[in-house]
């Protein structure tokens, strides 16, 4: 920002500008209906705070959790009928006593019926609707995820679109229960200690920026804690999420049902101040509007969408209607008579599709970007001090620390893995005994990534046995094995590239952290030391690398080099405290230098005590790292021994340079 | 009218539909097997079709369905109407992958779908502004003939409908199984980056299924006026989402399945209208959508092309 106002901006700290910039716009909101006594403009910014309310949910959703949820109004629309029915007169079974105790809460009158008898009626508080119709949306919203869970992104999309297509047609149809398409009439007004809101927008107002705040902080709140980087990390990659130890099914079950609360509570407060409810309200216009609001202001970011809600709510409201205004007069005044009728209130909505388009097209970070860009590293924090000889004087308490007892840690036995018609693994059996190196080398193609992705449970083993300080791992999910302490690296590095190698390895700790949904959103004390003891394991990790990845925590991995990304990846894995660590050709594409480097790093890990498992291609990082080395060769164990023993095997020589070369290669060897 | 008799009059309305729904389907499954993208636009594009198709009708004078042609003149309307409507609406398809799809190529994640739901919605008001909300009288020179078959009803323009449909997907599926060109189209959809490397011009690729698959739906669109007298701004997007169902259905990526699944949706929407309620069509469909996603998302006849991650 170059403008005037940097002189006396810069000057005060961000923090203080922060809460500045908060308490004002707190301010503006909270005088608004004062200074500006107009009923209908106070009308329509609680539309759009409800609107503001709805983005906020489906982007917790799409924006966190990478979800792409096209039928997003189908919990608007749950939430809406959650309230009528119990407050309206569409539902009035015959009076019983079972209703007695009902009614002497307040939840239920006595009327008189149709058919002469008695009849209840329904006669539910907006205050305890609220959170009512948030659990009633947040339930469906399990139900709807349920079946996608397994679903890829674009399938997930059409599937959601489906679901919010079906609700407002089963709404349409059923209409003994929600009164068709004619929809729902007199619903309840809410009331506050006796006095009712009636149709005045002033209280309306209060309740949709009260809710809109609430849900602000509650998404902060989320976004900031152990709940929020596990939904990143399911958006950003979800298979090296579950390897890191998230809890797929959970955490997107949790974020369908935390958004589709937001869009529960926001259809009672929608429908209260309508009073009224129809199937039309909740089709898939309205599901695209959300959609084009979070795009608009960008996916994943806060204060952006709610930014989005409000400027296209008002837009509707407002400046297309003053707009179309000044038009019809300018056009009276030029005597043109298509300027004198243009309507451009019915454009909205092709107002929309070209904010999506264009949007996509020019800026698709959205107004208030979810990810700001980060300052450029100084000279002195670029220059690498390349630290020789690994980190002796580093301490890591609680990680490694266990002996070589001659114990096995993990035993493979028999393990077959097949693909279709191809046998990636046949019956590979294999020891790591506790405190060891142990590598597994072998041509490419020969099953050693397929070895890693059957031990952590990304691909199933057929047949044969996996385990781990005598723990079954065999067909566990790769979030319950992480949890017994197998932690991996990828050849093909799978980061979580939009989240800054800080967050990458907060994530590596994601099993080790305890915080829930309550826990995350009311921060108490335990939340704080929890948050504050993972940044601190995270530095120390950080550590093991030298300087390399410290002046580096607050980057995006994307703008990593390639070594830095394999260090970043491996200072993940550490960071979930493992007992055994699975490096998958941990030195690939680093130079000489980088490589010795790393190789002595490792040894240091496993000197403090940590066992290694390791796939390498690089010989003599082999040689210096490994106890023992494996040979794989169409996925079969076809050697084993020291690294000096393997060098001069046979098999092990034509598996690499092929039959024809064995005589040559068997000079080689002799010269070795 | 008996059960059997019910039974053959929707076989025949479901045949028909889907005919529809499998010409449409086909630009689904065409897009989605080389760019594993949801075409949200193709909604639409059919829906434009079908506007097309009625301003070429008007252009001959023909006007709601007093006009009936027979023999040559009605051929040469017709061989026009579907030559005009399949090439414009093709080239709508490629104006839409060339502008707003082709720059986002290698961008990941949903903002090409997010795009292709922005250019429907485009279309959805352009035509809904430009030619207001009010369903259009749609032309149609076709003579009423009708056979008896026992108690159904057999339209000559419904046998029509099934030849032209028959003759236009029996072209692409050669196109797609027997020219270079759709040779080039097989090997991109099995992996772009080793057909580019074997000399394939993948953007030509990308658009010309683009235009087949637009054509197709303009095809789709004039044969949806034909067979209902009226189109409207609405009829694109359960139309296009009972096709995008079709597409999974028979497996998306697969050109057969996609017309076999266009036909049993169309099958399933008649049964459903007639022995359920046409009311709860659409949830019958879209919860085929979802088991079929859920369970068996290869669909009936597995996907041709393999799942690029």
């Amino acid at each position: 920002m170059t403008s005037w106002t940097q002189p006396w901006l810069a000057r005060i700290p961000e923090a203080r500008r922060k809460q500045i910039g908060l308490t004002l716009l707190i301010i503006a909101a909270l005088l608004f209906p004062i200074l500006h006594d107009n009923d209908a403009d106070i009308d329509s910014m609680a539309n759009a705070a409800a609107y503001a309310t709805l983005a906020l949910g489906l982007n917790i959703v799409v924006g966190f959790a990478g979800l792409l949820d096209l039928g997003y109004a189908a919990f608007f629309a749950i939430g809406a009928y959650t309230y009528g029915l119990l407050t309206s007169f569409q539902l009035e079974p015959p009076w019983s006593p079972f209703w007695e105790p009902f009614r002497q809460v307040g939840l239920v009158s006595q009327i008189a019926g149709d058919s002469g008898g008695m009849a209840v009626h329904f006669t539910l508080s907006f205050w305890i609707a609220l959170p009512l119709a948030a659990a009633v949306a947040a339930f469906w919203g399990m139900v709807f995820g349920a079946p996608t869970l397994r679903l890829r992104g674009d399938y997930l999309a059409i599937v959601t679109l489906g679901f919010g297509e079906i609700v407002p047609i089963v709404v349409r149809n059923w209409s003994d229960l929600t009164g068709g398409a004619a929809g729902l009439n007199g619903v309840a007004a809410p009331k506050l200690f006796g006095w009712s809101f009636g149709v005045d927008a002033t209280p309306y107002y209060y309740v949709a920026i009260a809710m809109v705040a609430l849900l602000i902080f509650v998404s902060l709140r989320l976004r900031d804690s152990r709940i929020g980087r596990a939904w990143m990390a399911i958006r950003e990659d979800e298979i090296a999420a579950a390897a890191m130890g998230v809890d797929r099914t959970r955490f997107k079950l949790m974020a369908f049902a935390i958004g589709a609360a937001f869009g529960g509570m926001t259809g009672v407060f929608y429908v209260a101040k309508l009073q009224t409810a129809t199937p039309e309200m909740f089709g898939f216009p309205v599901s695209v509007m959300i959609l084009v609001m979070i795009v608009f202001g960008g996916i994943g970011s806060v204060w952006g969408v709610v930014l989005g809600a409000f400027i296209l709510q008002l837009l509707q409201s407002w400046w297309l209607k003053d707009l179309t205004t000044w038009l019809n007069a300018a056009g009276r005044l030029v005597h043109s008579d298509w300027l004198a009728h243009v309507d451009l209130v019915p454009s909205i909505e092709l107002i929309f599709g070209l904010i999506l388009v264009g949007m996509m097209l020019f800026r698709r970070e959205g107004l208030i970007p979810a990810t700001r860009p980060q300052a450029a590293l100084s000279f002195d924090q670029q220059h690498a001090e390349v630290r020789r000889g690994g980190f002796k004087d580093l301490e890591l308490e609680g990680l490694g620390g266990e002996r070589r007892s001659g114990e096995t840690a993990m035993a493979i036995r028999d393990v077959t893995v097949r693909f279709g018609g191809l046998v990636a693994l046949n019956k590979v059996s294999l020891d790591v005994p506790v405190g060891s190196v142990i590598a597994v080398i072998g041509p490419n193609g020969s099953g050693k990534s397929t070895l890693f992705n059957v031990i952590t449970g990304l691909v199933p083993a057929e047949s044969g046995a996996i385990t781990f300080h005598g723990d079954e791992l065999t067909n566990l999910p790769p979030h319950e094995i992480l949890k017994k302490g197998v932690a991996r690296t990828f050849q093909n590095l799978r980061l979580f590239g939009n989240l800054t190698v800080l967050e990458n390895v907060l994530i590596g700790q994601h099993a080790r952290l305890n915080t829930g949904i309550a826990a995350a959103i009311l921060r108490p004390r335990s939340t704080r030391d929890e948050e504050a003891e993972a940044q601190r394991w995270a530095m120390q990790i950080f550590g093991i690398f030298g300087n390399r990845l410290v002046p580096r925590i607050g980057q995006m991995v994307t703008g990593l080099s390639y070594a830095n990304r394999r260090r970043t990846e491996i200072a993940r894995a550490l960071a979930s405290r493992p007992r055994i660590l699975l490096l998958d050709e941990p030195t690939a594409g680093m130079n000489p230098a980088e490589t010795l480097e790393l190789a002595e790093q490792v040894k240091s890990l496993n000197q403090l005590g940590l066992t290694v498992l390791l796939i390498e291609h690089k010989l003599d990082v082999v040689t210096t790292l490994a106890d023992r080395v494996y040979v794989l060769d169409h996925g079969e164990i076809i050697a084993q021994g020291t690294p000096a023993e393997v060098r001069q095997d046979e098999e092990v020589l034509r598996a690499y340079l092929g039959r024809n070369a064995q005589a040559a290669a068997a000079g080689v060897a002799v010269n070795a | 009218m008996t059960t059997f008799d019910l039974l053959l009059q929707q076989t025949i309305n479901g045949l028909s539909l889907g005919a529809m729904y499998s010409l449409l389907a086909l630009g689904f499954t065409l897009v989605y097997g080389i760019l594993e993208l949801i075409n949200f636009a193709h909604f639409n594009v059919f829906m434009v079709g079908s506007f097309i198709a009625m301003g070429v009708l008007q252009l001959f004078g023909l006007n709601g369905q007093e006009v009936i042609l027979t023999g040559l003149p009605l051929a040469m309307v017709l061989i026009a109407a579907f030559a005009v409507t399949m090439v414009a609406s093709g080239a709508l398809g490629v104006a839409i992958e060339v502008l707003s799809l082709r720059p986002l190529r290698n961008v990941k994640g949903p903002a090409a779908m997010i795009t292709t739901i922005g250019v429907s919605y485009i279309l959805f008001n352009v035509v809904l502004l430009s030619q207001g909300a009010d369903a259009k009288n749609f032309p149609n020179p076709l003579p009423t003939k009708r056979f008896q078959i026992g108690g159904a009803t057999l339209d000559l323009r419904v046998i029509l409908i099934w030849i032209v449909a028959l003759a236009l997907m029996a072209g692409l599926y050669v196109f797609v199984q027997r020219s270079k060109m759709g040779k080039a189209m097989r090997a991109t959809a099995q992996d772009p980056e080793a057909a580019r490397m074997m000399g394939v011009e993948v953007d030509r690729v990308i658009v010309t299924a683009f235009f087949l698959g637009s054509a197709l739906a303009g095809a789709g669109g004039l044969i949806f006026g034909l067979y209902y007298n009226f189109t409207s701004f609405i009829i694109g997007f359960t139309a296009g989402l009972r096709a995008f169902t079709a597409a999974v259905l028979g497996g998306i990526g697969n050109v057969p399945g996609a017309m076999v699944g266009g036909v049993l949706i169309g099958l399933i929407e008649a049964m459903a209208g007639q022995f359920i309620a046409t009311a709860w069509a659409d949830v019958i469909i879209f919860s085929i959508l979802v088991l079929v996603l859920v369970f068996k998302p290869a669909g009936l006849f597995g996907r041709l092309a393999p799942q690029k991650s």
